[in-house]
């Protein structure tokens, strides 16, 4: 067993398990710090796929920024600590079921329709496919029109959030 | 270099996006530097959106191919140009519309953002219509959701405004999730993102069923987007409690849209040729499109007419009745023809007119009684005799009965149908078109035929809401009679079609 | 990279989603619901990254880049709605909000 192995199981089995622990804790600070266990573990995996760009900002945008404004909002409204699960264990059953159900059929479909077992490409290819260089120029030359369309939403979400969180007029 | 050259050479394709944004930052720079007083905003949005309409028009006659220009992101052909123009109108008239309302006045202190946030949702609406890559697509259904989140909430005094918000975005941000990781499988199957790219891989012998699945993914982001069936949920509440202009604005604009990308997606991404008599020949091994939507729109329509019978609050009914009038411009795609195609965009045209018309009644009612219960609709054709006479044509053209302008529009989405031997879904449909005449008919009953509440209640009408209300009711009867230019209109688009 | 199949990373993506729908299903604290969409939209990055890798193409890695982007903006939306009708109705359990039906 190589170290490549033990890291993919290290990272992929603690993802899995912060999940599952993140949708059944009832208060939701630990539930966020789980979340942002499960972001870590994704930037390492992101690592293992020669994706060092991503993994990077992962961490900076996910982990750093996304949760942190989480964690601050619910710190601010600080909201009953009793469980707010679905209070129908029905629906909670129905919910489950179709989740495992659908899940096995993503599962059948990923082994036994398996999209590109014959497009594997060297190890060289996909270090190169990784880098921030490659990135960036596909950013600004190719992709410059999905650019600028991301400015317009992040200037949307800006003036959206000031509007929503402003206190009320008087 | 070589990609940066060809974008440059092919800007001129993007002049209506551009003046759109520098609307936009002018709005943005005008709010911040006049602090005193906003009242001429409206104004600036108004003149730049009817600069842009023109910029559309031009559009309308370019003659390009995909593979010259934008690097294959975009595609800008007629009927791209035409879901543009409603859209761009819409807001024109949307603007209009919020300079008589009452409950955006009493936010006057925030008309700069919210005139922005419309400018933002234009832009990712002209974005999703043109677009021919997941990615554009993906990004550019995410702007025109979240603007519409904000607007939803936007006078936020209210409690149904937030709440309003909460679920819109509850909703939305699920299925673009559902979206997304559709269009993920779609990568790993292909390898790319441009959908003329994928459809030439899926040609080329595809997985079927695992395109199949990312397919029905993908669908739920589009089919959330025009309140299609299974994801129509959000519609009534948000609906209801949005500001009545942001509610006609998505009913008519984030629709048309909508609608825009389905076909765009379907005949980029599926549609292997087009035969000589108009009919799309699907490639090998994709989705059953036919017999999908056919499920979805039966869907659709029985469920916004029949729970619209039940509706107590005019606006709910009316959201109702806008999920059953996408169950029927759905019967246009159903066919995946070009006299479908033609059909759905002359059913567009009298949409928008007649549901922006009904929509502007509502509100300037409310505005005066400060109510949208049709209980309280008592009498008021008595009060407002101008106002009750307007609603009825709107309602009577939402039913779908000559001599009005949405009997055109449905009977040429029958005929549609018909000709494509669909015959048991047209008949559907006619049901569909009954039971509907029932609520619509309901209010006008309330209108007309109960006694007034309030024996001395008079409704004035200001010279400037008698001027936009006709500017609506005179065309849903004009085109009723007189419809050969719109009809010429949705065909020439249908021709100009870009493949 | 050499030695894990991709059907590997593919069944990990796929048990996130679904973990995040089913979140999204049965928790009533709106701010856990966004917190399961996050995680939705993180397994689907989670496979464009894979794929991307697997198959030396950087255009799923450019995708995930947009991606994080409307997931920013996506949460600074959200959670100001959260504030905004924290401030009316001071609850955040959706099916208390409910003035209108669902």
């Amino acid at each position: 067993m190589n170290l490549e192995i033990i890291l993919f199981i290290l990272f992929s089995v603690i993802a899995a398990a912060s999940a599952v622990i993140m949708i059944t804790r009832a208060n939701p600070i630990i539930s966020a710090l789980f979340l942002v266990l499960n972001f870590a573990c994704l930037a390492g995996l992101y690592l293992l796929l020669n994706a060092q760009f991503i993994a990077v900002t992962q961490i900076i945008v996910y982990a750093g920024a996304i949760m942190v404004l989480f964690l601050f909002v619910i710190m601010l409204l600080r909201p009953e600590h009793d469980l707010t699960l679905q209070k129908k264990s029905k629906i909670k059953f129905m919910a489950a079921a179709a989740g495992i159900f659908v899940f096995a059929q993503l599962v059948y479909i990923i082994f036994f329709f398996s999209p590109n077992a014959s497009q594997k490409t060297s190890v060289q290819s996909s270090i190169n496919s990784g880098t921030i260089e490659q990135i960036g120029t596909a950013i600004f030359t190719k992709y410059v029109i999905p650019f600028e369309a991301a400015g317009y939403l992040l200037l949307a979400a800006a003036i959206g959030a000031l509007v929503l969180a402003k206190k009320k007029f008087e | 270099m070589e990609n940066l050259k060809t974008l440059v050479d092919s800007l001129y394709l993007l002049k209506p996006e551009i003046a759109i944004s520098c609307v936009l930052v002018l709005v943005i720079i005008m709010d911040l530097i006049m602090d005193k007083n906003k009242t001429f905003l409206p104004y600036v949005a108004l003149t730049g959106f009817i600069i842009t309409a023109f910029l559309v028009v031009e559009q309308y006659f370019f003659k390009t191919s995909i593979t010259q220009n934008l690097q294959k992101l975009l595609v800008i052909d007629a009927v791209g140009a035409f879901f543009k123009l409603i859209v761009i109108l819409a807001s024109c008239l949307i603007v209009y519309f919020s300079l008589i309302s009452k409950e955006v006045k009493e936010a006057f202190d925030r008309h700069g953002e919210y005139y922005a946030l419309i400018c933002g949702m234009v832009i990712g609406m002209f974005f999703m219509i043109s677009s021919a890559d997941l990615i554009m697509i993906y990004l550019s259904l995410e702007l025109v959701s979240l603007s519409s989140y904000v607007l939803a909430g936007f006078t936020k005094n209210s409690l149904r405004n937030s709440e309003a918000s909460l679920k819109y975005f509850v909703f939305g941000a699920m299925s673009s999730g559902i979206m997304l990781f559709g269009i993920s499988i779609i990568f790993g199957l292909t390898g790319t993102t441009n959908l003329l790219a994928v459809k030439s891989v899926m040609a080329a012998g595809g997985n079927s069923l695992t395109f199949l699945f990312a397919s029905i993914l993908i669908f739920a982001g589009i089919g959330y987007k025009i309140s299609a069936a299974p994801f129509h949920f959000w519609t009534p509440d948000v609906y209801e409690g949005a500001p009545i202009t942001i509610t006609a604005y998505l009913s008519i604009a984030s629709k048309a849209a909508g609608f825009a990308l389905l076909i765009r997606f379907i005949t980029l991404g599926y549609v292997q040729q087009i035969d000589a008599s108009g009919a799309w020949q699907l490639v090998a091994g994709s989705i059953d499109w036919k017999k999908f939507f056919t499920v979805i729109s039966i869907l659709t329509m029985t469920l916004g007419n029949f729970a619209a019978l039940w509706q107590d609050n005019i606006k709910r009914m009316l959201a109702y009745s806008s999920i059953a009038h996408a169950g029927y411009l759905l019967l246009g795609v159903v066919v995946l023809t070009n006299q479908g195609l033609s059909a759905v965009i002359l059913y567009f045209i009298v949409y928008a007119i007649m549901n922006l018309g009904a929509f502007l009644v509502v509100m300037l009612i409310a505005n005066k009684i400060g109510s949208e219960e049709i209980d309280d609709y008592k009498g008021l054709g008595y009060a407002t005799p101008f106002l009750g006479v307007c609603m009825a044509i709107f309602l009577i053209s939402l039913t779908g009965l000559p001599p009005t302008a949405g009997f055109i529009g449905k009977l040429y989405l029958f005929t549609a149908l018909i000709e494509a031997k669909m015959i048991p879904l047209a008949v559907i449909a006619i049901i569909n078109s009954v039971v509907s005449l029932y609520y619509y008919i309901r209010v006008l009953k309330h209108m007309f035929l109960t006694r007034p509440q309030n024996e001395d209640l008079v409704i004035n009408t200001s010279f400037a809401e008698y001027v936009i209300v006709l500017v609506l009711a005179v065309p849903v009867i004009l085109f009723g009679i007189y419809f050969t230019p719109i009809v010429n209109l949705a065909k020439n688009s249908v021709a100009l079609f870009l493949q | 990279m050499t030695t894990i199949p991709i059907e590997y990373y593919l069944v990990l993506s796929a048990f996130m989603f679904i973990t995040g729908v089913i979140g999204v299903l049965i928790r009533r604290n709106a701010i856990i619901v966004f917190m399961c969409i996050e995680l939705m939209l993180n397994s689907a990055n989670l496979s464009l990254v894979t794929f991307s890798s697997y198959m030396g193409n950087s255009i799923g890695q450019v995708f995930v880049f947009f991606v994080m982007t409307v997931a920013a903006a996506e949460a600074a939306i959200g959670l100001a709605i959260i504030i905004a009708l924290f401030r009316n109705k001071m609850t955040l359990n959706i099916d208390e909000v409910n003035i209108m039906k669902w």
